[in-house]
């Protein structure tokens, strides 16, 4: 069993799971109510009771708050959705003896979880895709036209910090044998991560640093650093090798 | 401007909002209907979960629910 019957399989399991179809709804109605939230934030503020005394405070929404509003949005729940789907990949495979049985055809580890990582990608790409057109035809609509070479950088910023947070969940499905405890990892991951990133000075070289790049290049600027990327790729690479470095010796 | 003028004025963006999470949602009661066992809560608890909690309902329930 190759690499190619592993991940046609994997890609199977995303459908039949409805993984696929999950990621796809979630981030395109995210994609499509985040220029419309934008938009309508002074009107939904004046309609709360006491809220007319506000409205005079607010500036004109403007595109700057439509995509501000979809990074939001789209890295939130798209790293929610990578850890969700990511918990289960191994773990839940070792603890049901599904993994052990799979494993028992001529099939290497590393295809087995590069197949799984592969398959995970596939969805966020074409999901991030698809919520992106979605968003670009809605900003269109009620702000008007995004830059779309800089609309297509940050929407692959995007989609790479979630294939991180996807390889980095995976590693922990690896290392355990119960999914919540893989999402707890992760999560925790998350926030170390989101804390160093945060840190003045050194914050620039961790992912989150990805996201104000993408908004940075949306706003029409040139991004100075870009250790944020290199970074990430280097902890995709480092989640997938250690996976492989556990699983290769891993009783199932 | 009126709520109404509004709401006419955004109607052409919100109804595919709105059909989204509609076909989300009967998409989720037809899987539940077709399952005999249910992970997490039972049958008419998943209804309950699908139906009343928006958009993340159908969401959670083919995430935890489904007994596969």
């Amino acid at each position: 069993m190759s690499f190619t019957t592993a991940f046609h399989k994997e890609l199977l399991e995303q459908r039949r799971t409805r993984r696929f179809m999950i990621a796809i709804v979630v981030l395109v109605l995210f994609g499509m109510t985040s220029p419309l939230l934008a938009k309508m934030t002074p009107q939904i503020i004046t309609m709360i009771p006491g809220g007319e005394a506000f409205s005079m405070l607010i500036p004109t929404p403007t595109i700057n708050d439509a995509v501000a509003q979809y990074i939001k949005n789209i890295t939130q729940f798209g790293v929610l959705l990578a850890l969700v789907f990511g918990m289960g990949a191994v773990a839940v495979e070792k603890d049901k003896g599904t993994a052990a049985m799979t494993l028992s055809k001529p099939m290497t580890r590393w295809s087995f979880l590069l197949a799984k990582f592969a398959a995970m990608s596939v969805t966020f790409i074409i999901a991030v895709l698809v919520a992106a057109i979605a968003c670009y035809y809605y900003t269109f609509f009620l702000f008007g036209e995004l830059a779309i070479g800089a609309w297509l950088v940050l929407n692959g910023l995007v989609t790479l910090y979630l294939l991180l947070y996807a390889a980095i969940t995976l590693f922990y499905s690896t290392l355990t044998r119960t999914q919540y405890v893989a999402i707890g990892l992760s999560f925790g991951t998350l926030i170390l991560l989101g804390i160093l990133g945060s840190l003045p000075g050194i914050g620039a070289n961790f992912p989150d640093a990805l996201i104000s790049n993408a908004s940075l290049i949306m706003m029409g600027e040139t991004p100075k650093n870009w250790s944020g990327l290199w970074v990430s790729l280097g902890l995709i690479f480092l989640s997938l090798a250690g996976a492989w470095l556990v699983f290769r010796k891993q009783e199932l | 401007m009126s709520d109404l003028t509004i709401l006419t004025k955004y109607l052409p963006l919100l109804i595919p909002i709105a059909l989204l999470q509609f076909g989300l949602l009967v998409a989720a009661l037809v899987d539940l209907m077709k399952r005999e066992n249910t992970k997490g809560l039972p049958k008419w608890g998943w209804i309950l979960v699908i139906v009343f909690v928006n958009l993340f309902g159908p969401i959670i329930y083919f995430i935890f629910g489904r007994d596969e």
